[in-house]
């Protein structure tokens, strides 16, 4: 669904992604590990597009996507949440659904009225909060509109940023039980993720950084049976 | 002052007030979305007073005049971004705005339009011909009371603007897209939202703004080419007490301005326009956030 090929990418002088390589078939959930600076956020805004690269290409659905303009990337289903969540505190939860949704080039307001169903089956919180702001959810419930208004979106493929950032253990868990049944349904997951251990168990893959490349990789089981040296990379 | 020349004096000023508060919602929208406000929004509703005056003098029905001063003027505001503010990007640090130098551009725009409208039209004052009826000072009479009928059809006409500006901000699909852009622009554009074209739109309204402004100022004051100015500052005034960011703080504000104005003139009409402008003042010293500003941006 999405191959990263030997992407490279610099933040002025300092080269902060150098060959970096992975694909991410459809249903699978890949999960990108590594210390803070270690290039994680770097490369999801390289794939898609918020940061230019300046080696390398990423193709997505077959076609090469590089120099396509990030919003254009996230209409057709390359959905990317970044860290901090980004719910706008002043619109309600209900418009912080639509707006994803509303920008699709399919713009089907049936389609759209049950993809809002099946979010507020997914997490019935929201449903009850629909018209207070955004801005006066708990952190644990602005995740969750993150993930729903990014599903709102249809994607095929989803990148999260640290979704589990500054969450109880117990809201984390709730978050990534959540990302697992996605794949189900067939959407490539790509999963970055500070809490190693966690995020293994349910990945189907793991990529950790350091420094910009790739230290290691390999399934989730063997990463798991491994645990030692992956947390050694995470400082 | 009787009761009828108080209710009168409220009514003008209520007028005028409708003006400045949409002057005011121009800088206010663009700040928001932006952080950048133009320094020639009043200059704007200077060219767009002219051109409606000129477009009726040729004999244009109404909302043909409107409908030539609202292309106009989107065209102007899509201009000036285009051309006076979108290159100084790459000079700055993004929003945030290390250079400033939107205000020395924004603010030259404004003489080039002041200078081409005098090449134009010449330098002297121009009396506007009423919009709504067939002159400016027909009279009807509410009780004892008489009002101009002008000011009152004005009133609404401003009214139906504001109203027409608040449905399209808080209602709308693009509302949604401004209040996201304003909050983080690279979160936006993750969610399908064109940021660039956003940000356009946000100027041409603003101009749009100062074009339903110019066109309903017209008959209530003498137009001339110098007359911008005085606008942007008032503009400035009202949407400080609004804070930059409450559009009904900015509503009320406005004519809070605009009555205190009308006021201010019957007592002293020498320097009346002063003391609303000190009254502002003194207030953001005691409360720079504005009376009706927030901290956050949210008034729902």
């Amino acid at each position: 669904m999405i191959a990263v090929e030997a992407i490279s990418a610099r933040i002025g002088a300092v080269e902060v992604l150098s060959d970096i390589s992975f694909s991410v078939a459809p249903g699978a959930l890949l999960a990108v590990l590594g210390a803070n600076g270690a290039g994680k956020t770097s490369l999801l805004r390289s794939v898609s597009n918020l940061l230019p690269l300046s080696g390398g290409r990423v193709t997505y659905d077959r076609q090469d996507i590089s120099g396509i303009a990030p919003h254009l990337l996230a209409r057709k289903g390359l959905v990317h949440v970044p860290q901090g969540r980004q719910i706008v505190p002043t619109l309600s939860v209900l418009d912080n659904l639509l707006l994803g949704a509303s920008h699709l080039s399919q713009n089907d307001p049936d389609m759209m009225r049950k993809n809002l169903e099946d979010e507020f089956t997914r997490f019935p919180v929201l449903r009850e909060r629909q018209r207070i702001p955004g801005g006066s959810l708990s952190g644990g419930e602005q995740q969750m509109l993150a993930v729903s208004r990014a599903l709102m979106m249809r994607p095929k493929v989803l990148m999260l940023d640290e979704p589990s950032l500054g969450l109880a253990p117990q809201v984390a868990r709730a978050i990534l039980r959540a990302l697992r049944s996605l794949t189900e349904q067939g959407v490539a997951v790509i999963l970055v993720e500070q809490i190693a251990i966690g995020a293994l168990k349910i990945a189907d893959n793991g990529l950790v950084l350091r420094n910009g490349q790739v230290a290691l990789r390999g399934s989730a089981t063997e990463l798991l049976a491994d645990r030692g040296l992956v947390e050694s990379y995470l400082g | 002052m009787t009761l009828t020349n108080f209710i009168q004096l409220l009514v003008t000023g209520m007028a005028m007030g409708a003006i400045y508060a949409l002057t005011a919602k121009g800088l206010f929208i663009a700040h928001l979305t932006t952080n950048r406000v133009n320094f020639g929004q009043g200059d704007f509703l200077m060219a767009a007073s002219f051109i409606s005056l000129a477009a009726i003098g040729a004999g244009l029905p109404l909302p043909l005049a409107v409908l030539a001063v609202v292309t106009v003027l989107s065209l102007m505001g899509w201009g000036l971004e285009r051309f006076a503010v979108r290159p100084l990007d790459r000079f700055g640090a993004g929003r945030a705005g290390g250079a400033l130098a939107w205000i020395l551009t924004t603010a030259g725009m404004a003489l080039i339009l002041q200078n081409t409208v005098e090449l134009l039209w010449g330098k002297s004052s121009q009396y506007s011909p009423p919009l709504f009826s067939d002159r400016r000072d027909n009279v009807i009479t509410v009780g004892q009371i008489g009002f101009f009928l002008e000011e009152l059809l004005i009133i609404l006409a401003a009214f139906a603007a504001v109203g027409a500006f608040w449905w399209a901000l808080f209602r709308t699909r693009w509302g949604r897209d401004v209040y996201t852009v304003a909050f983080n622009p690279d979160a936006a554009s993750l969610l399908g939202i064109d940021v660039r074209r956003t940000v356009t739109s946000v100027w041409i309204i603003a101009a749009l703004l100062a074009a339903v402004s110019g066109i309903l100022v017209g008959p209530l004051v003498t137009v001339h080419p110098h007359m911008g100015l005085i606008f942007t500052i008032k503009a400035l005034a009202v949407a400080s007490l609004g804070g930059f960011a409450n559009p009904i703080g900015i509503l009320v504000g406005g004519i809070l301005f605009g009555v205190a104005e009308a006021l201010a003139n019957y007592w002293d009409s020498k320097y009346g326009d002063l003391y609303p402008l000190l009254f502002v003042m003194a207030m953001l010293v005691l409360k720079p956030s504005g009376i009706f500003g927030e901290s956050k941006a949210d008034i729902r």
